[in-house]
């Protein structure tokens, strides 16, 4: 009863870990330089799940935790701004500035999906609830 | 929220088991019917006492998280509300086990001699 209650909790968990990262995907769509200053386009936060075998003692029922968030690594997009601050100087890509590559349709499906999972796994706790509930009457 | 912890009720029950005269009656009942067992009642009432304080345990988490939460400490909502959720389900089984022991009882006391 209550390792099921723990795995769904460990699903809402991952769940927000990755809403987290799309949030902040779609907040540094437009990021160029990095914690120091230096022009380095914000790459895309992907998270990795993989299922948890602690939670329940009979290996039958795995939860779900973050194994590890990776960062995206396609290439940054290259716009021609000349006369932008960050245009890169010298080279065959001179006088372009280099964006994060963020599809924003992609984030945005990414986001969806998350909630709904959220949904769900608030759903299949709700009905562990109502089943212990529902269980205690046997003894009234 | 759980229902608050009801130190009234949990006192109660605890002095109960302690003073014995629940276990004491059965161990009576069971005196009558079978040979005597009094080792594995009192291992019952052990298991009572022990589940009473486990789920007072359970709920003194619950409230701790609810605090640091509500202080805003970083703690997943998730996490909390399972732990209240899991506080209430633990004190409403040991609430029936309960209500169960004190109907036997009071069912016995009802016995005509």
């Amino acid at each position: 009863m209550f390792s099921s209650l723990d795995i769904s909790t460990s699903a809402l968990v991952a769940q927000r870990t990755r809403l987290n990262a799309v949030s902040s995907n779609i907040a540094n769509m437009s990021s160029l330089t990095d914690e120091t200053g230096r022009p380095n386009p914000y790459k895309a936060r992907q998270v990795v799940f993989e299922s948890d075998f602690s939670m329940s003692s009979s290996g039958a029922a795995a939860g779900v935790r973050v194994s590890e968030i990776k960062t995206d690594n396609a290439d940054p997009l290259y716009r021609y701004q000349p006369n932008h601050p960050l245009a890169i100087q010298d080279g065959e890509r001179k006088g372009y500035v280099a964006y994060p590559n963020i599809d924003l349709t992609t984030q945005m499906v990414d986001a969806l999906e998350s909630t709904r999972a959220y949904e769900a796994n608030v759903g299949v706790m709700e009905i562990t609830k109502d089943l212990g509930r529902e269980t205690l009457t046997i003894i009234a | 929220m759980a229902p608050p912890a009801m130190p009234a009720e949990l006192a109660r029950a605890g002095a109960m088991l302690g003073k014995g005269n629940l276990s004491d009656s059965l161990g009576g009942l069971a005196g009558l019917s079978a040979t005597d067992t009094p080792s594995g009642l009192d291992q019952f009432s052990k298991l009572l006492v022990n589940q009473v304080s486990e789920v007072n345990s359970m709920q003194t988490g619950a409230d701790d998280l609810v605090h640091q939460m509500l202080t805003g400490q970083n703690v997943n909502q998730a996490e909390v509300l399972t732990a209240v959720q899991k506080a209430d389900l633990a004190f409403r089984m040991m609430l029936q086990v309960r209500n169960k022991l004190i109907e036997a009882y009071r069912e016995l006391q009802q016995i005509q001699i």
